[in-house]
């Protein structure tokens, strides 16, 4: 009787030994709630793997792409790792671009008005979230619709505007909107930062009011300060989207005798058909395209290296969106 | 006494009249720049716009000659050639219908992905974020003419062939189209990305703990909390998304406007920008229908 007993509480000890073993590996797998556990951590990274190589792709083939020399390029062999490291091409890009002065004329325009942009949008988006003035609902209404608006729509106003003024072909017509809190996408720049002061709290600057501090010092003392988050958004996206646009560039300064780097696929991509014509196509076409392409992102590339710890710690602190 | 306590009460009310004159005196100097600058960059580039379609607009070294022109122009564009704007504004709408819900559904999932706690995740962020770099310039273009905007499973399994053997031309050639740059438009979905990962921070987590302690399934934690919290940044999403595909660049109609012929591209301008605005309003209406819908559905049980 002892003995069966025994057996039984051993059988008992055995099979809940074997039963935690379970809810042990089952929580491993699954883990205790569905979001814990192994298989969806898996799953995650799969995807999440998946989607990161589908967006590195074609950086790395781009990169690979300009460094092959032509034994490379030929072989079909050689798909990612280039045997020999050949810097003809990149060279031969940058000539083609002109790249010291396209790269200054491009710094110049995108600084200026990234700088500009963060600036006059946050006054604007100020005053939408905290101040008061007449018919701010209209104006409200206008900055959306403002958004709304298609620039192919005013542009040729515009250019005809320009061209009375002399100021063709310079880059003049592209910063003086951004001094304004106008220009390329600044409507979605005052809207962010209207978002992000309306999310701060309120006492702050009530605090300054009670001591006597007048709206431009609250501003420029207390808000801006605290806008940083917002700041470093609105700058990236502003120097990177002024740098990458070429739809601009391409109205005022056509013909012009030297253009941004975001003209720079164009003007190679002519350069190539001409060449095509004239002695047949070449198999460095497609390095020389990747060059140029490279030579163009490296830029705002270097820039969101440095800068993409905070931007996407700002992006979650702006309250981009209410 | 009573005198001296109405003097006062005056003299208060004064001030405070006054305080809020120069309240509103000092908003309105912070708002005159962006004001300044909409009526110049906006309104009369709009109006010029406007005027210039119903003329013939020629640029001549003298000066500029205009000859008014009527309705011609619309008439042109909308019921004599086709070649303008249907040719390519059909297929173009058909595109813009099956890509925005593709880039919401995507972004969605990517934000609540990247929202989860693991190791590598700033990493990932730092990647997924890449495409708002580029995506606004000829680079990205460039990479989809290598070829690399294809999903390389797509022809090895000839899915192309049977979407097309099984829907008629006029759906089936979008949607090979946009299998065909999948990753085209996984690109651009980078703002949106950001917007889903800044909206979802607006949710708080105490409902999530709420939730999680009534045994509530991630499944239905998807459902009741995440995506109706998420309503708002799917329409501010579907508007920005519109937007942004209608106003791009390298958009056929729109590199239709040049300097070529001013009346007529403005009246196509005009046009096109109609058409955005009852695009945009149809996008609007659906959503307020889904979102009644949506509350029905949850505060009816």
């Amino acid at each position: 009787m002892a003995k069966t007993m025994a057996s039984l509480k051993k059988v008992n000890i055995g099979r809940g030994d074997w039963r935690l073993w379970l809810t042990k590996a089952r929580y491993l797998i699954f883990g205790k709630e569905a979001d814990k556990g192994l298989l969806f951590r898996l799953f995650i990274y799969l995807v999440l793997i998946d989607t990161a190589y589908i967006y590195l792709n074609p950086i790395i083939y781009m990169v690979t792409t300009m460094v092959k020399d032509a034994s490379d390029l030929l072989d079909p062999s050689v798909n990612w790792v280039p045997r020999t490291i050949y810097t003809g091409v990149l060279q031969d890009a940058w000539v083609k671009l002109k790249y010291p002065s396209a790269f200054t004329l491009s710094m110049i325009i995108a600084t200026s008005v990234a700088v500009l942009q963060t600036v006059s949008c946050a006054v604007a988006g100020y005053a939408f979230a905290r101040l008061e003035f007449p018919f701010k609902k209209f104006w409200m209404f206008c900055l959306i619709l403002t958004f709304v608006v298609p620039l192919q729509v005013i542009i040729l106003p515009n250019l005809i505007f320009a061209s009375t003024l002399g100021i063709m072909k310079t880059y003049i017509p592209i910063i003086i909107p951004a001094i304004l809190g106008h220009g390329l996408k600044g409507s979605l720049f005052v809207i962010i930062y209207r978002q992000f002061f309306s999310t701060q709290p309120k006492e702050l600057e009530e605090a300054a009011r009670v001591d006597g501090a007048s709206a431009f010092k609250i501003f420029f003392k207390v808000m801006l300060p605290l806008a940083k988050p917002a700041i470093l958004v609105v700058f990236l996206f502003s120097f990177v989207w002024t740098w990458n646009d070429y739809y601009l560039p391409m109205m005022y300064l056509n013909g012009a005798k030297e253009v941004p780097l975001s003209m720079g696929i164009s003007q190679i991509q002519a350069m190539i058909d001409q060449q095509a014509k004239d002695f047949g196509p070449s198999i460095f076409d497609e390095p020389l395209k990747m060059a140029t392409s490279f030579l163009i992102i490296l830029p705002p590339l270097v820039l969101y290296m440095f800068a993409q710890r905070w931007f996407v710690e700002g992006v979650e602190r702006t309250g981009l969106v209410e | 006494m009573s005198e001296v306590v109405r003097k006062s009460e005056v003299v208060v009310r004064k001030r405070r009249l006054k305080a809020s004159v120069i309240r509103k005196l000092e908003g309105s100097t912070f708002i005159a720049p962006w004001v300044i600058g909409f009526l110049v960059f906006m309104v009369f580039p709009l109006g010029y716009s406007f005027y210039m379609s119903f003329h013939q607009v020629r640029i001549l070294a003298t000066g500029i000659e205009i000859k008014p022109k009527g309705l011609d122009y619309y008439k042109y564009i909308l019921f004599e050639n086709a070649n303008l704007l249907y040719n390519q504004l059909i297929p173009f709408l058909r595109q813009a219908l099956l890509m925005i819900p593709v880039i919401l559904v995507f972004s969605l999932l990517v934000a609540i992905m990247l929202n989860q706690k693991f190791a590598g995740r700033s990493l990932f962020r730092s990647i997924f974020f890449l495409p708002v770099i580029f995506t606004t310039g000829q680079v990205v273009r460039e990479f989809m003419n290598q070829g690399e905007g294809d999903l390389g499973f797509i022809e090895r399994y000839n899915i192309t062939s049977l979407v097309s053997q099984n829907l008629n031309s006029a759906w089936s050639k979008p949607i090979v189209a946009i299998m065909g740059s999948f990753v085209l438009i996984l690109w651009y979905s980078g703002v949106q990305i950001l917007i889903f990962l800044a909206g979802r921070q607006t949710i708080s987590n105490s409902v999530y703990e709420a939730a999680r302690i009534d045994g509530a399934s991630p499944w239905d934690v998807f459902w009741k909390i995440t995506l109706p919290g998420m309503m708002p940044f799917i329409l501010l999403n579907m508007i920005y998304t519109t937007v942004d595909l209608f106003t791009f660049p390298t958009n056929p109609i729109l590199t239709q406007v040049n300097t070529s012929n001013y009346g007529q591209s403005s009246a196509l301008a005009w046009i096109y920008f109609a058409i955005i605005f009852v695009f945009l309003g149809i996008v609007f209406f659906l959503y307020t229908r889904v979102q009644k819908a949506y509350d029905r559905t949850s505060y009816g049980v």
